[in-house]
C-alpha cells in the first residue's frame, strides 16, 4: 500500500499560513505530502485502491484519524435471511459530514461478501448484509476502523411494528366518520331521507369496524396481557370501552338509531397519536444510549512451545500465556509474567492517565497497552472478564421493568369504579324507567367515562418532557426514569470527566513554551501534546516546524526548533518542562480542571434543593479541593467502583452523573443514572439518561425538564379525573347522547393535550427561578 | 340528491385507496428514516 501517488497526496495536502497537513485527517505536519501517522496513510491508501477518492473532494471536513477496532464483534446477533445471506446492524461513530456516510457505504459495499450497506447519517445505524461464508461483521467492522471511523456493535437490527399503519388508518376512517355522524345529527334537528339515513348508520358501521378489530388492537392485546398478568393498566379500561362502544354500535345499527361510533374513532384515534409520540420518544432515547460496546480485542497472541500464534480471542483459555505490547488491548484479564509497560486501565480507575504496570500486576481485558511489551498469565476469559460481566450488568439493567406510570396505578381504580357506576346506573334506570333507557344509560356513562383523557395525559406529558429535555442536552431512555429525577433530593456526581473536563488542558504557561513545547508535540498523540496543542491554537500562536523530533515513549520528545535544541518531558505530576539548550527555561502546568459552567450548574441545583455529593476515586484531598471549588455540599474521594455503587444502594434515592466504564455499576445502583457521552466508542453505558453535551447545564435542565413534566402529568390526572366525575354524573342523569358524547370528547382530550404542551415552557420557567435564587 | 348515494361512498373508497397505499408504505419502510434521503439526494454516484 505504500505505492501511492504522490502527487495526489500532494494535491489533498492543504496549506494554511504556515502550517502543513496531513492529507487523511488535516493535522499539523512538517513537510508537504506527509501523513501524520501511518494510520492515514493507511486510511489513504485504502481509500484510493477503492476508488474512494472522491471522497476527499466533497468532504466538509477533515477526516477521522484511524484508531485500533474495538468491540466484541463475534457476539453480535445477526439475521439469517432465506436467501442465506445475513443482515447485522452496526453503529458508526465519528460521521461528520455526509461524505463520510457515502464513503462508509462504498467501502462495505466493495468489501467482498456484502450485499447491500446503508448508514443512517442522523444516528450512525449501519445496517449490513453480507454472505457469511465469505466474510464476517468483524472483517467489515475492521475495513471501516481502517479509514478511521469508530464501529461499534449495537444489539439486533429492530423489527417494525405497525403502530404507524394503525394510526393512518384509524385517521382515515374517523375523518369520514365523523362527517357521517355530523350528518346524522344534523338529521335529528332538519329532518333526514331515511334512506340515507340508513346509508349513513351503516356507513358509519362499516367504517368503524376496521377501527374496531385492525387499529384499536394494541389495546386489546395489551389489556389482554395485562389481565393474565393480573396487572390491570390503563389498557383494561380503554379495551372495555372500545368493546361495549363496538357492540352497542352495531345494535343500534340494526335497530334503526345512532350509537357512540364516532366517539370510538376519536378515542382510538386519539390514544394511537399518543403511543406513537411516546414511542418516538422512546426509540430515539434508545438509540443515543445503545452504544453497548465491550472494549475487546479480537485477537490475541498465545505463546505455544517455540513461538507465537495469533488466535481469536474466544479461544483463549485460563492459563495461557499472551504477549502484547504498545498499541495492543489486553484480550483477556490477567497477571503480568514479565515485562514492564503502561496500560491505559479507565475500565477499572476510570482515570484516563496510563498506569505502570510490572510482574504481578493485575490487567483486565480491554486495557490499552500505551507503551511496553508484557506478557501475562490469563487468569478470566470470555464472559468471565471485567469488560463482559459489566456489558451483562449493562444488559440486565437495560431489561429491568419499566415503573408504572401513575395512570396505570389509577387503573383498577377507574375500571372498577366507572363499571360499577354504569351497572347500577343501568339497573336503576332500567328498574324505573324502561329496561332500553338503562342499557342507553349504562352505556353513555361508559363512554363519557372513557379513559381517553387519561389514557392520553400520562404519554402526551411524558412524550412533552422527554423532548424538551432531549433538546436541552439529556436524552432518558424512558419517561418513568426521568419523572423519578423529579423527587430526588440528592445527586451525586463522579469527579474526572462529569465536574471536571476529564481531559488534561494546560492549566499555565508562556506563549513561549507552548510554541516550543507545541512544534514538536505535533507529532505525538499523548493527551499533553493535544492539551498544549489545543491552547497554542486557542491564543492564535503560530507554531513553527520541529526537524528531528524523537520520541521516548513513557519519557519525552526532543527535537530542533528554530535551530534549537528543545525537550520536553513530564516534570512531577501536572507539570510539563521544556528545556532548551539542555536549561529548563520552561514549566508548562497542566491538569483537570472543573467545567466552565460547573460552579454556576451546582448552584441552580441546589436553589432547586438538590444536594450534591462529589464521588471519586481520585484522593480524599483532591476530590475536597475541588468539591470546595465548584461548591458542592459534600466531597467523598477514594472511591472505587464498588464504593460507589454501595454508597447510592445505602442512601437510597440518590440521582448519579458519571461517565466512562468504570462507573457502570454506580449508574446501575443509583435511582436514576445519567452518562456524560464523551464521544469514546469503549464508553459502557448504563445509564437511564445520556447527558450529550460535554457540560453540566444539560443536568440542570434535565431536574427541570423532570419537574415539569410530573407536575404536567400530576394536573393532568386531576383534569382528566375532574372530567371524568362531571361527565359520569350527567351520563348517570341521563343527559348525555352521542350529540353531546361526541362534543365532550374532543373538549377534554384537548385540555390534556393544553397541559402537556406546557411542558417545554415550564422547564424554562423553573431553570430562570433557580438562576436568580 | 340521490347522487349522493353514490358520491359517498365512491368518495370513501378513493380515500381508502390512498389509506391503503399509506399502510403500504408504512409496512415497507418508507417512515423509518426520515433524516437521511434528503441528504443522499444532494450526493451523486
Amino acid at each position: 500500500m505504500s505505492t501511492r501517488p504522490v502527487a495526489e497526496a500532494l494535491a489533498t495536502s492543504t496549506t494554511t499560513g504556515e502550517e502543513l497537513s496531513c492529507p487523511h485527517c488535516g493535522d499539523a505536519v512538517a513537510t508537504l505530502g506527509a501523513f501524520c501517522c501511518s494510520g492515514c496513510e493507511v486510511a489513504w491508501a485504502m481509500l484510493h485502491e477503492a476508488g474512494l477518492q472522491d471522497y476527499y473532494a466533497r468532504r466538509e471536513e477533515p477526516g477521522p484519524r484511524p484508531e485500533p477496532l474495538r468491540g466484541a464483534w463475534q457476539v453480535v446477533p445477526v439475521v439469517e435471511r432465506p436467501d442465506g445471506l445475513v443482515e447485522a446492524s452496526l453503529c458508526v461513530d465519528g460521521l461528520r459530514c455526509s461524505s463520510c456516510t457515502w464513503v462508509v457505504e462504498r467501502l462495505l459495499e466493495r468489501s467482498e461478501g456484502v450485499e447491500e450497506a446503508t448508514v443512517s447519517y442522523a444516528n450512525g445505524r449501519t445496517r449490513v448484509v453480507f454472505d457469511p461464508t465469505v466474510t464476517e461483521l468483524g472483517t467489515l467492522a475492521q475495513t471501516v476502523a481502517a479509514v478511521g471511523y469508530a464501529p461499534r456493535p449495537v444489539d439486533a437490527p429492530e423489527g417494525r411494528d405497525e403502530l404507524l399503519s394503525r394510526l393512518g388508518v384509524a385517521a382515515f376512517l374517523t375523518s369520514n366518520l365523523m362527517l357521517l355522524s355530523t350528518s346524522l345529527y344534523i338529521g335529528w334537528f332538519d329532518g333526514m331521507d331515511p334512506r340515507y339515513a340508513t346509508l349513513f348508520r351503516w356507513g358509519a358501521l362499516a367504517l368503524a369496524t376496521p377501527i374496531a378489530l385492525y387499529a384499536a388492537a394494541p389495546f386489546f392485546v395489551g389489556a389482554w396481557r395485562g389481565l393474565k398478568a393480573r396487572a390491570i393498566g390503563m389498557d383494561v379500561p380503554i379495551a372495555l370501552a372500545v368493546a361495549v362502544l363496538y357492540v352497542h354500535g352495531v345494535w343500534q345499527t340494526m335497530a334503526g338509531a345512532e350509537g357512540y361510533l364516532d366517539s370510538l374513532g376519536m378515542l382510538v384515534t386519539l390514544l394511537l397519536v399518543g403511543r406513537v409520540l411516546e414511542r418516538r420518544g422512546r426509540r430515539a432515547a434508545a438509540e443515543a444510549s445503545a452504544a453497548i460496546a465491550a472494549s475487546l480485542p479480537l485477537t490475541a497472541r498465545r505463546r505455544v512451545d517455540g513461538g507465537v500464534e495469533e488466535v481469536p480471542v474466544q479461544h483463549l483459555l485460563v492459563g495461557d500465556i499472551v504477549e502484547f505490547g504498545a498499541g495492543d488491548e489486553v484480550p483477556a484479564d490477567g497477571r503480568v509474567r514479565e515485562g514492564k509497560g503502561r496500560l491505559q486501565m479507565a475500565l477499572l480507575t476510570g482515570e484516563s492517565e496510563p498506569v505502570a504496570v510490572a510482574p504481578g500486576s493485575e490487567v483486565v481485558a480491554g486495557a490499552q497497552v500505551v507503551s511496553g511489551t508484557m506478557a501475562m498469565t490469563v487468569e478470566r476469559v470470555g464472559e468471565a472478564t471485567t469488560a463482559m460481566r459489566m456489558a451483562e450488568a449493562v444488559r440486565e439493567a437495560t431489561a429491568r421493568p419499566m415503573p408504572r406510570s401513575p395512570a396505570d396505578a389509577l387503573a383498577p381504580w377507574f375500571t372498577a369504579i366507572t363499571v360499577g357506576v354504569a351497572v347500577i346506573a343501568g339497573l336503576a334506570w332500567a328498574w324505573f324507567d324502561t329496561p332500553e333507557r338503562g342499557i342507553q344509560v349504562a352505556v353513555a356513562t361508559l363512554v363519557v367515562a372513557c379513559p381517553c383523557a387519561l389514557g392520553l395525559s400520562v404519554p402526551l406529558s411524558v412524550a412533552a418532557g422527554l423532548g424538551a429535555v432531549a433538546r436541552r442536552g439529556v436524552v432518558f431512555r424512558d419517561g418513568g426514569q426521568l419523572m423519578a429525577l423529579a423527587d430526588l433530593g440528592t445527586l451525586a456526581m463522579d469527579k474526572t470527566g462529569t465536574v471536571t473536563e476529564g481531559v488534561p488542558a494546560v492549566l499555565e504557561a508562556s506563549d513561549e513554551s507552548l510554541r516550543m513545547a507545541g512544534a514538536l508535540e505535533r507529532a505525538s498523540r499523548h493527551p499533553m501534546a493535544r492539551a498544549i496543542l489545543a491552547e497554542g491554537r486557542a491564543r492564535g500562536l503560530r507554531i513553527p516546524v520541529a526537524s528531528e523530533v524523537v520520541e521516548t515513549p513513557g519519557k519525552g520528545i526532543e527535537g530542533i526548533v528554530e535551530g534549537r535544541r528543545v525537550d520536553v518531558y513530564g516534570a512531577g505530576p501536572g507539570a510539563v518542562a521544556v528545556d532548551v539548550e539542555g536549561e529548563t527555561v520552561h514549566l508548562i502546568r497542566v491538569g483537570d480542571r472543573p467545567r466552565p459552567d460547573a460552579q454556576q450548574a451546582i448552584a441552580r441545583l441546589r436553589a432547586a434543593g438538590v444536594t450534591t455529593v462529589l464521588l471519586s476515586g481520585d484522593h480524599p484531598e483532591v476530590t475536597e479541593a475541588i468539591g470546595r471549588r465548584v461548591g458542592v455540599d459534600q466531597g467523598i474521594g477514594g472511591c472505587s467502583p464498588d464504593d460507589k455503587a454501595a454508597w447510592l444502594v445505602q442512601h437510597d434515592d440518590v440521582g448519579f452523573v458519571g461517565d466512562g466504564l468504570n462507573d457502570g455499576p454506580a449508574l446501575a445502583a443509583a435511582r436514576v443514572g445519567m452518562a456524560m457521552f464523551s464521544g469514546v466508542p469503549s464508553s459502557l453505558w448504563i445509564a437511564d439518561g445520556v447527558v450529550t453535551r460535554p457540560a453540566l447545564a444539560p443536568v440542570v435542565a434535565a431536574v427541570a425538564g423532570a419537574r415539569a413534566t410530573r407536575d404536567a402529568v400530576r394536573s393532568n390526572l386531576i383534569r382528566s379525573v375532574a372530567y371524568n366525575i362531571l361527565a359520569v354524573g350527567a351520563a348517570v342523569a341521563g343527559l348525555i347522547n352521542p350529540l353531546v358524547a361526541a362534543i365532550l370528547m374532543p373538549l377534554s382530550s384537548g385540555l390534556v393535550i393544553a397541559g402537556a404542551l406546557m411542558v417545554p415552557r415550564r422547564l424554562e420557567r423553573l431553570e430562570k427561578q433557580w438562576t436568580s435564587s | 340528491m340521490d347522487i349522493l348515494l353514490i358520491l359517498i361512498p365512491l368518495a370513501i373508497a378513493m380515500g381508502a385507496v390512498f389509506a391503503v397505499l399509506f399502510v403500504r408504505a408504512a409496512r415497507g419502510g418508507q417512515f423509518d428514516d426520515l433524516e437521511d434521503p434528503p441528504i443522499r439526494m444532494l450526493q451523486d454516484d
